[in-house]
């Protein structure tokens, strides 16, 4: 009885102390949405995992053939738990700034994401917004830099522009590396539809196959970005600068640029408001596409069903039923996109006359802003770039006393 | 064996004010102390931080090594005979509120000219610059060549404020969203910045170099990620720094070296 | 005064004529029960489980602190796919919500509901409260706190997230942070709840206090528990309505699209909660005109209990039992008008400044004047060492820290380079904690004969309090030097400004004490159980006190006294000279007294 206290109090120790212990490693998200989509099984989900492991490593080691380009020493430096080495170099850089939103595997399905308006990038469709390259190019390394030193203005993106230039290095580095990893899932999930029937629903797993046809097409796109640059002709110097703004206003409103569609009358971006950028069209059809199939599956009378149609039309069911699972977990309710309020101010992809060039020249890749490259002359889209710079400080005009303004300009 | 724990638990309370003292006397060695004060302001509030360090200093041993004398002293174990019978003492309680009235009323007054020079006296000049706080970054307007805010040739920045040395330096803030706080630890200054509210910040540096601007009101889930710098430098290299972000902002075509895109400051 | 100096028999009986009817049954023995005993107790048992969970809430805030995105134990699990790294938004969620739980939760109603409960009717010699239903329900209404803030941790986007004050327009608009969505919808409603219940324990203890005294018990012979319990129950009373309406304004603008506290235009996140027109400052103003009262609704209580312990321990009377009085009222009518010392950088107008500035410089005063009385008791008295006047001591030995920091934080320019760092952290920590918490373990370490008619282990309760007592002091004090550095509060990572970047071994240090502190809570649970059950069985009076409770058997049983207590004296009359024991009870005749004096004479 006399030890009775404290033997109960080493009772008491001992249950809070279990349960403690250490979780295991992060990990790759894999791609779940593309998974299901093509129907793959779960042998054949495995291959894919094994292939990327082999391929780009763990988010704590992370490995890259020289095909990609990419640099081993700057992934290192990006990749990992948060941490400092034994010199006292920061290590663990993407998850200590990026992870949270855009997740450890680039997926944009980080804990703070669904929070976000708009959603952070997804890296793995390889498609990138704010850059000098045309449309469907990749963004240029300086492009990735200089968006991490502005951040994107308007958007839960922040600036690194405080970061060391080697820290901004590696994570542009670790962008570039998800980014590969995420196309290279995806082509590989997409190769089994193309598979021949004798191959035994498995990847052929050659280095020609895995490396040269698979991997190296992503890896070159990437490698092009620096020559694809869009070449800017100079400002036209022959008009000033009142006569330029008053031409790219006729473009704005005018039937070739047509900016006035989606960015409205009044170029408060009122206009056609209700379409979705890429990556949430996406979920946005693969879900239409879903519950019509769903529809079907359900309406379709099973009375007098051949027992293969009958099986048949049972896997069509789990599989419905596991990719609305999917959905609800791996992928953001879906956002539309407004068109930009012109007469804020504020330029998520920068705000140099030559950021407005690029944007309009190119239009906005994953975005339904489209390219004037081919409809405008180059000099008039200088015009344009000049009418939407004045668009912030317009004062007279048709808007006169409507032009909104906000309260703490009042104050 | 009653007697020893007597000792025992009043030296335990001995140690309160002896560690106490010692902590902060080490922590000025171990650099965790005051940040470097580089505003002309600075000196008066370390002042005043040091005059109450003192004053609260002395009245924290002062009672606290009573304390550990009366539970030495009164020990149950080794005084012998009963307790005093006392009730109280009008004089002492005279003595302890007027002394202490009177000490708390002279640093109330003390300090209020300190405050007015930070919070009140504001220099009559044109704002040198607009501070906008946002989820998670600081971003700056600054006039231009027509020293006006909000016409096209103002300069865009975020996060990297830069400052002429030795000028009084007048800040606009704003707040586009949240609340925030705009705190410059080396420059002891520290202001919400309010959603609905322009409030006008003053200070002057008297040292050239970078420091931290720390956001200091929770904000959100990135609040500790809104950190910002401000650079103190010459007026020549000050204008000259406004200069080259002007015409990199203005840029019409790509720079020559994609590297130099950045503009890294350092 | 006329209350103050009539004895009240008259009313005493008026209320008590129909004796409360003994209740049948377990569910309205130990559920719903209507006994002011079992109320605080079940009061008692809630907090301790609120406590325990705000204080793994608090490890979790301090590990962060401590390791900034590495595995933390157990709560790494949520975070699989970051390898255990948690969320910030997590972080801010877990700091918000210790605060929540450890104000709301723990400290108001341990002091109020715990031991107001148990100790009013017990120390003024009542049956019972005045209102035993509203007694009964200001427990219950607790329960819809208890979920509505336990449920938040797993709604979508987890539980409020814009720290406990909850400033808008974080708070107010549902896009500013992941909490902001249900978790703040739920914790408004969980504060209107808390406050429900604190304002019917409110009305009831100052009904019972002004009505239900035993015969010959004046106003001036109450002991200090008494009196901080009924001054805490008058700021309760006038403060709450303010909260609560303020609630419901901000509720109001998050569900109705009002917009109180939102200015115009106001976008968060590219979303527009409410039209606007208001002012975020407002919510401030309300905030802390309740909130700042609320810091002595956590305090007051504990230094009337700790003056108590430490008359019965010092065998000595009170110094200055009218001075302490007037010293309680008087902080807590001061305590109407300092609210603004907590938005002197906020944007208020600096000129109010200096007002609140002056008053705040004034409040310091009677928390002066308290201290040295408590000084003034110990000097000259025969020392007990019991763990009760431990942790009383100690209570005082923290709070003249916790008071003197105070000031730095009153003078304005000191406040504009400390304000928001963890020098206000250690300043609240050592007078909630150092100061509230070491109170409540000196009354349960002195009433628990009189809770449950054992006495708690004296080994087991010393060792408990040297190891709190050590790990605390590591954990707060250091906070002082860090505050220094102007450290900032609420920070899931510092260490990325140059400012900061050094002081992360110091939180190292700050967050095992912390552990340590967390753990040596072990001791005191299993005490706490074990005594319970198979502790020494304690008589009526173990601690040879002199306060009505006393005399009761321990525990009460229902009514209960035995006897219809009669009030002669003071409840501090220890050492009475002449008289051949060292107390002298509240109840004890009169002539005995004189008998013992002329006998001595």
């Amino acid at each position: 009885m006399r030890h009775a206290l404290p033997t109960f109090m080493l009772l008491c120790s001992c249950l809070v102390a279990t349960g403690c212990g250490r979780t295991p490693p992060a990990y790759f998200r894999p791609n779940m949405v593309e998974a299901t989509k093509q129907r793959l099984t779960p042998d054949q989900e495995q291959q894919v995992a094994t292939v990327l492991l082999a391929m780009f490593g763990t988010p704590d080691e992370p490995v890259c053939l020289p095909e990609t380009g990419l640099d081993e020493a700057k992934l290192r430096l990006a990749a990992g738990p948060v941490r400092s080495d034994i010199v006292g170099r920061k290590n663990g850089l993407y998850r200590e700034h990026c992870a949270h939103c855009h997740g450890v595997t680039g997926d944009a399905l980080g804990p703070t994401a669904a929070f976000l308006n708009p959603y952070p990038r997804d890296y793995r469709p390889g498609v990138f917004k704010f850059k000098s390259t045309e449309r469907a190019d990749k963004p240029t390394h300086a492009d990735l830099v200089r968006l991490l030193h502005n951040g994107v203005p308007g958007t839960s993106m922040p600036s690194f522009a405080l970061l060391p230039p080697a820290q901004v290095e590696a994570l542009v580095e670790y962008v570039k590396y998800l980014s590969m990893r995420g196309e290279t899932e995806l082509a590989l999930m997409r190769a089994f539809f193309e598979l021949d029937d004798d191959a035994g629903g498995k990847l052929p797993e050659t280095r020609e196959f895995l490396v040269d046809e698979t991997l190296t097409p992503v890896a070159e796109k990437w490698k092009a970005a620096a020559d694809a640059q869009i070449q800017v002709p100079p400002m036209p110097a022959d008009i000033d600068l009142v006569a330029s703004i008053a031409k790219g206003k006729e473009l704005f409103y005018g039937d070739k640029a047509n900016c006035v569609k989606c960015h409205g009358v009044t170029g408060l971006g009122d206009g056609q408001a209700n379409d979705y950028d890429d990556w949430n069209k996406a979920i946005v059809e693969v879900r239409k596409e879903l519950s019509s199939s769903a529809e079907q599956a359900r309406g379709a009378s099973t009375s007098g069903m051949s027992p293969e149609e009958l099986s048949e039309h049972r896997v069509q069911l789990a599989w419905l039923d596991k990719f609305g699972k999917v959905l609800d977990g791996d992928a953001l309710e879906p956002r539309t996109i407004p068109p930009r309020n012109l007469r804020h101010g504020i330029y998520r992809g920068g705000r140099r006359p030559l950021d407005l060039y690029y944007r309009i020249h190119a239009g906005i890749n994953g975005a339904p802003m489209p390219a004037a490259k081919g409809t405008v002359p180059p000099e008039d889209i200088w015009h344009i770039v000049n009418y939407i710079r004045s668009l912030p400080y317009e004062l007279d005009g048709e808007l006169g006393a409507d032009k909104p303004m906000l309260a703490r300009d009042r104050f | 064996m009653n007697r020893l724990s007597g000792i025992f638990w009043s030296l335990l309370f001995l140690a309160v004010p002896v560690l106490g003292v010692a902590t902060f006397a080490i922590a000025p060695a171990i650099d965790v102390w005051l940040p470097k004060d580089v505003s002309t302001h600075g000196a008066a509030i370390d002042g005043l931080f040091y005059f109450i360090l003192v004053l609260t200093g002395v009245v924290f041993v002062a009672t606290e090594v009573m304390l550990f004398w009366f539970l030495w002293k009164y020990d149950a174990a080794k005084a012998a005979g009963p307790a005093t019978y006392i009730h109280g003492s009008h004089a002492l309680e005279v003595v302890w509120t007027i002394i202490p009235a009177a000490t708390l009323l002279f640093l109330a007054i003390y300090q209020m000219n300190t405050w007015a020079d930070v919070k009140m006296r504001r220099p009559s000049m044109a704002p040198s610059v607009e501070v906008v706080a946002r989820q998670f970054e600081w971003r700056l307007r600054y006039p231009g060549r027509d020293g006006t805010l909000g016409t096209a040739d103002d300069l865009f920045l975020v996060n990297d404020l830069h400052v002429p040395l030795d000028e009084d330096f007048l800040v606009q803030l704003k707040s586009m969203d949240v609340l925030h706080s705009f705190f410059l630890p080396n420059l002891r200054i520290k202001q919400d910045a309010v959603p609905g509210m322009k409030i006008p910040v003053w200070f002057k540096a008297k040292e050239a170099g970078q420091y931290d601007i720390v956001c200091a009101e929770l904000c959100g889930w990135g609040h500790y990620k809104m950190k910002g710098r401000v650079t103190v430098e010459s007026r020549e290299d000050f204008d000259r720094w406004l200069e080259s972000q002007y015409a990199r902002q203005e840029a019409t075509q790509p720079e020559a070296d994609p590297s130099r895109s950045v503009a890294i400051t350092e | 005064m006329s209350i103050a100096s009539s004895p009240s028999t008259v009313h005493h009986e008026a209320v008590a004529q129909a004796p409360a009817p003994h209740p049948a049954g377990f569910l309205s023995t130990y559920v719903f029960s209507k006994d002011h005993k079992v109320i605080g107790l079940q009061f008692l048992f809630s907090t301790l489980v609120w406590f325990l969970i705000g204080g793994l809430l608090a490890l979790a805030v301090r590990w962060q602190i401590a390791w900034p995105w590495s595995d933390v134990p157990v709560l790494g699990k949520l975070f699989a796919q970051e390898g255990g790294q948690m969320a910030p938004e997590f972080y801010t969620m877990l700091f918000t919500m210790h605060a929540t739980v450890m104000i709301f939760l723990v400290i108001i109603p341990i002091l109020a509901g715990a031991f107001g409960n148990f100790l009013i009717p017990l120390m003024i010699g009542a049956d019972d409260m005045a209102f035993p239903t509203l007694n009964m329900l200001s427990y219950w209404f607790m329960w819809p706190a208890f979920i509505a803030f336990g449920a938040s941790f797993f709604v979508e986007g987890g539980a409020a997230s814009s720290g406990w004050t909850s400033y808008p327009t974080l708070s107010t608009n549902v896009a500013s942070s992941p909490g902001s969505g249900w978790g703040q919808t739920l914790w408004l409603l969980g504060l209107t709840m808390v406050g429900v219940s604190s304002m019917l324990g409110s009305v009831n203890y100052m009904t019972t206090i002004i009505l239900m005294r035993a015969p010959g018990m004046t106003m001036f012979r109450l002991p200090m528990t008494i009196w901080a319990m009924f001054i805490t129950a008058v700021l309760q009373a006038f403060a709450l309505p303010v909260l609560t309406a303020a609630g419901f304004m901000q509720l109001a603008d998050r569900t109705l699209g009002t917009g109180f506290f939102s200015p115009e235009g106001n976008i968060v996140n590219n979303w527009m909660q409410a039209t606007g027109g208001g002012q975020p400052l407002l919510w401030q103003h309300l905030f802390w005109f309740y909130s700042h009262p609320a810091v002595y609704i956590m305090i007051l209580p504990a230094m009337g209990m700790v003056s108590d312990i430490l008359t019965t321990f010092a065998r000595k009377p009170l110094f200055g039992y009218r001075p302490m009085v007037y010293s309680i009222a008087g902080i807590a009518g001061l305590g109407f008008i300092v609210w603004g010392h907590h938005m002197f950088i906020s944007g208020m107008n600096p000129a109010l400044g200096i007002t609140f500035m002056v008053s705040t410089m004034m409040i310091a005063l009677p928390s002066a004047v308290k201290t040295f009385n408590w000084l003034g008791t110990i000097w000259g008295g025969r020392i007990q060492f019991t763990t009760a006047m431990l942790f009383a001591l100690s209570f005082v030995s923290m709070f003249i820290i916790g008071g003197l920091s105070g000031i730095f934080m009153a003078a304005t320019p000191v406040d504009i380079f400390i304000h928001d760092t963890y020098f206000i952290v250690a300043h609240f920590h050592y007078v909630l904690f150092a100061g509230t918490a070491m109170g409540v373990f000196a009354g349960i370490y002195y009433w628990f004969p009189k809770m449950f008619g054992r006495t708690m282990n004296e080994f087991w309760g010393k060792v408990h309090f040297f190891l709190t007592f050590l790990f605390m002091n590591g954990t707060f004090f250091t906070m002082h030097i860090l505050g220094a550095v102007g450290f900032p509060r609420r920070l899931a990572d510092a260490y990325h400004y140059e400012t900061f970047h050094h002081l992360q071994p110091l939180n190292a240090f700050m967050t095992w004490c912390a552990i340590g502190m967390v753990a040596t809570q072990i001791i005191f649970a299993a005490n706490f159980f074990w005594s319970m059950f198979f502790g020494p069985v304690a008589g009526r009076n173990p601690w040879h006190s002199n306060t009505l409770e006393w005399t009761a058997p321990s525990p009460p049983g229902h009514g209960n006294f035995d006897f219809q207590p009669v009030v002669h004296r003071g409840p501090y009359e220890y050492s009475v000279p002449g008289v051949e024991k060292d107390h002298l009870m509240q109840t004890d005749p009169p002539n005995a007294a004189a008998a013992a004096l002329a006998a001595a004479h």
